[in-house]
């Protein structure tokens, strides 16, 4: 549970320059968790203090295939504070737990630590002590040995192979490959992303904690009632018996989502020694604990008229997998809809290595998939010599070229004028290495990008108080998007109080349900189920305020009263004028309370518990006649020294189309954060593998670099979105994912116009270049 | 469980405490003593997380080991309002939306204040460089240049 009980006079209200209210569902409150975290005292999951608590530290494999021969444990237990050791021997048993489509597991054990060996960092054992630096000093003692076999490292691995095809994946439509080789204008690349890292800033970790066969978890997390099934279904106890409490989530982008082997382990820990147990990974473990974004290979031809008028794109894919794990990451989302084509073909492949199983990194699919058809159209306008900018409007898809249906709204070509005038596109000069400034080429590129709107049923609660204050609260979270905000909006909106009088409560299981905060999905789910529960409260509101013989209003016999800034009046004015808190006394009530449900109203029990703790009843984006999506158009200038092929983003505006905005100022600041994790991706992140050992050998802050202040230019986000009725309740698509998608490829298209070199590997090193 | 026994200031409140010889500043003012704003991101002086001022030097409080701060002066985030009178920088990350998931904000705070007690009135690019050891993964870090440039103005006024 969260309570915001930080108050900072006029700080917590935001500006209100677009016109709107700052407290309206559109205006530019500042968050509302702001204050606790810029003072320090928001307490984070793990930061809980709890009596008793000992201290978990994981023990990790060393070769990438093979088996564990033996675990020597016999120092790490004689050493100072240690509790206990666990091994796959030791550990108690559990049962596998279904997927995230909530499909039935095998009836078979689970064991977190591991025997056989599928890739290096796997967890094989830990070490439970009084304190973090015993079990860290004995986690040191564990000796395990292995008998190593060999490993396929990577996709570029000579024994990866071909892979798997996946049926799924295919989208075809004409006859693709007949009319590519009929097409006067014909090309074909090859494009390559490497693994990447999430990295949120704060590690994964978790305290557990045992009363009885109830287990609380705290533990940063994107999905509550996912991750408390998977608890309950691990350790064999009814579901209601799990609480999970995720007050601050120190950012995710995919990665804590889901409960992990590291949970497993930590519960575990803590059903054997009768203690709360606290495990938080190292940052060098966070990049084998969980997967990162998948590397991915794609190969996009396009056949073009003279023109520039696709005639045909045939696109394979192949992304990398676990030995035993399966992920895919979509590769042909963004190729077979971004451009019309009367003609297309994509399949996809997936190739086991041994790695942990990669997993979902903000807009899995269409952030690789985008690198190619955005990277391949750009090569095609200069096949054609025609502007990369209107070789994009020229092939414009007027619907959607694989659903066959209407789009709800696509403000692309909006986007795509509105970044352009904004970045001064017109002064561009056509020809690469043409534009210079002093032995810096500077190269300008477009591209553009979307996310599809994802869509599920929310429920919240809403209560009016008898003070007249109002909670809002649900099991959802806020990993930094800025849910706490919107959800005081859209209830103070809704109501008519101030956002101040406003307390939204997230982040516990024991809240009303919600489905997982992945996708782009939150702010639409949560704003809905929150706007619906507070109108239903109003109505009650309004409902005593005229029926009840005891109210002010009942002598006014009115079909209607309105609430304003806290207060009840009638629509003339011409009445009494009460208090909320004044009202709720005249009544006798002490409280008021509301559950906004979107469900079906025939929706069981079961099918409520499926679509909170599974992704089984996400509702298609395609579903019905229109197709759903969020769009954007980057245009980013580099900057290459000539000499030392080094590059800098200098420059970057970009136009979005999320729909209606709930709140721009905190619109704005997840796309540009998405913009810059695009530049880190374009230009430095790469998971570096040790060939002999199949360890990623930049496991770290150090080495795998992210984008720091120093290489960031300034950003200039325009929003050009409308409200989208068939997106969701209030307007709004998706936000959170749609600013990392063509930010690649714009820097690797700005690259050539710089300097005439094509680079299809990212990321863009000075060694591509020189 | 004995350990050294360390007097400091922090805050400008003397502290004591027991500390083993293993343990850094870092987890003796978050588990200790409930200090929890210093974050810890990486645990190697990577991402700045865990900053704070140790007699007016910005450090990684990650690197230094709680039986150093002996007879030392530590500021950390916490130290920074005064009841609910925000710092200048506090009140401009909020106005600028200079933050979301909040692990890093704290560092920065405290590495902003080193730098602007340093340097009043930073260039951009000073702001970005001085500012460079602090990583952000999720805001951007534009709107955490302008809220420190808006709070130089601000104090240089004061």
């Amino acid at each position: 549970m969260t309570v915001h009980n930080i108050r900072v006079g006029e700080s917590k209200r935001g500006d209100a320059s677009d016109g709107t209210l700052a407290e309206a569902v559109g205006g530019r409150l500042s968050r509302v968790d702001g204050p606790a975290k810029i003072t320090g005292a928001a307490k984070y999951a793990v930061e809980q203090q709890l009596e008793g608590l000992a201290y978990a530290v994981l023990v990790e494999s060393t070769i990438a295939s093979g088996k564990v021969r033996a675990i020597d444990t016999a120092s790490a237990e004689a050493s100072p504070g240690v509790l206990r050791v666990l091994t796959p021997d030791t550990i108690i048993s559990l049962r596998t737990a279904s997927d995230w489509l909530g499909t039935t597991p095998p009836d078979k054990p689970y064991c977190p630590l591991a025997r056989d060996i599928t890739f290096s960092g796997q967890h094989v054992a830990a070490v439970v002590a009084e304190t973090f630096e015993q079990a860290v000093a004995a986690a040191a003692l564990v000796n395990v040995s292995y008998d190593e076999t060999p490993s396929i490292v990577d996709l570029s691995d000579g024994k990866a192979g071909d892979g798997i095809a996946i049926d799924a994946m295919t989208k075809e439509w004409g006859d693709a490959p007949a009319a590519f080789a009929a097409a006067p204008v014909r090309i074909c690349a090859a494009y390559n992303t490497p693994r990447e890292y999430q990295a949120p800033m704060e590690p994964h970790g978790l305290i557990a904690r045992w009363e009885g066969d109830r287990l609380t978890v705290w533990e940063p997390s994107q999905w509550l009632d996912g991750m408390a099934r998977t608890y309950a279904e691990w350790f064999e106890v009814p579901f209601e018996n799990v609480r999970l409490v995720s007050p601050y989530i120190g950012g995710g982008f995919g990665s804590k989502a889901l409960a992990l082997s590291h949970g497993a382990v930590a519960a575990s820990a803590a059903k054997m020694i009768g203690r709360p147990v606290k495990l938080v990974m190292t940052r060098p473990q966070t990049f084998t604990g969980y997967g990162g974004r998948a590397a991915t290979r794609q190969t996009v031809t396009i056949g073009a008229d003279r023109d520039g008028v696709i005639q045909s794109i045939v696109h394979r894919g192949v992304n990398e997998t676990s030995i035993d794990g399966m992920w895919v990451e979509p590769l042909g989302s963004v190729t077979s809809i971004m451009y019309a084509t009367p003609n297309f073909s994509s399949k996809q492949n997936v190739v086991r290595v041994n790695s942990v199983v990669p997993g979902a990194m903000r807009a899995p699919g269409e952030n690789p998939s985008a690198f190619g058809i955005e990277s391949a159209i750009d090569e095609l306008a200069y096949e054609v010599g025609i502007d990369p900018l209107e070789i994009r409007l020229r092939n414009y898809a007027e619907q959607d070229p694989h659903a066959k249906k209407a789009w709800s709204t696509r403000q692309l070509r909006e986007a795509f004028a509105a970044g352009a005038e904004r970045f001064g596109w017109s002064r561009r000069s056509p020809k690469p290495r043409s534009m210079r400034d002093g032995n810096q080429l500077i190269g300008w590129g477009v591209a553009a990008g979307t996310y599809p709107v994802r869509r599920a049923y929310g429920e919240a609660v809403v209560r009016i108080l008898a003070d007249g204050s109002v909670e809002v609260e649900s099991s959802s979270i806020d990993m930094g998007q800025g849910t706490y905000t919107i959800l005081a909006q859209t209830a103070a909106e809704t109501l008519g109080v101030p956002a101040d009088d406003v307390v939204v409560k997230l982040g516990d299981s024991r809240f009303a349900r919600a489905g997982v905060s992945g996708g782009s999905r939150l702010a639409g789910v949560m704003t809905g189920a929150v706007h619906k529960a507070a109108t239903s409260a109003l109505d009650q509101l309004v409902g005593l305020a005229i029926s009840d013989p005891r109210s002010p209003f009942h002598a006014l016999q009115a079909n209607t009263l309105v609430v304003a800034n806290g207060r009840i009046g009638s629509p003339r004015g011409d009445g009494p004028d009460v208090s909320i808190a004044e009202l709720l006394k005249s009544v006798g009530r002490d409280r008021i309370e509301a559950t906004g449900d979107t469900m079906p109203a025939n929706s069981t029990a079961e099918d409520r518990y499926k679509n909170y703790t599974t992704i089984a009843m996400a509702l298609p984006h395609t579903e019905g006649d229109y197709s759903r999506y969020s769009w954007c158009a980057h245009f980013i200038e580099v900057r290459v020294d000539e000499d030392f092929g080094t590059v800098r983003v200098s420059r970057v505006v970009s136009a979005l189309d999320s729909g209606r905005l709930y709140n721009p100022k905190l619109a704005e600041s997840q796309w540009k954060g998405g913009i810059i994790m695009g530049i880190g991706q374009a230009l430095l992140e790469e998971g570096i593998m040790d060939r002999r050992h199949g360890r990623i050998v930049n496991n770290n802050l150090a080495d795998y670099l992210v984008p720091t202040n120093a290489d960031i230019p300034d950003i200039e986000v325009i929003s050009v979105g409308i409200p989208d009725p068939h997106s969701s309740a209030l307007g709004g698509k998706g936000v959170g994912e749609l600013g990392i998608v063509g930010v690649a490829p714009a820097i690797a298209n700005a690259v050539f116009h710089a300097t005439g070199k094509r680079v299809r590997d990212l990321p863009i090193t000075l060694e591509k270049l020189i | 469980m004995a350990g050294i026994a360390v007097s400091t200031t922090i805050n400008g409140d003397i502290t004591e405490y027991l500390c083993q010889p293993d343990e850094t500043l870092l987890d003796v003012l978050r588990d200790r003593l409930g200090l929890t704003g210093a974050k810890e991101g990486c645990g190697t002086g990577d991402c700045g997380a865990c900053s704070i001022i140790l007699d007016n030097r910005l450090v990684c409080s990650c690197l230094v080991l709680g039986a150093e701060a002996e007879g030392r002066r530590i500021e950390t985030v916490e130290g920074m309002a005064h009841g609910d009178q925000l710092h200048t920088l506090q009140q401009k990350f909020l106005e600028h939306a200079a933050l979301q998931c909040g692990i890093c904000t704290p560092g920065f705070l405290i590495a902003a204040k080193d730098l602007l007690a340093k340097n009043p009135d930073p260039s951009e690019e000073e702001i970005r460089f001085g500012l460079a050891g602090n990583l952000c993964r999720c805001t951007g870090y534009d709107k955490i240049v302008r809220a420190v440039q808006d709070a130089a103005i601000v104090m240089k006024g004061a």
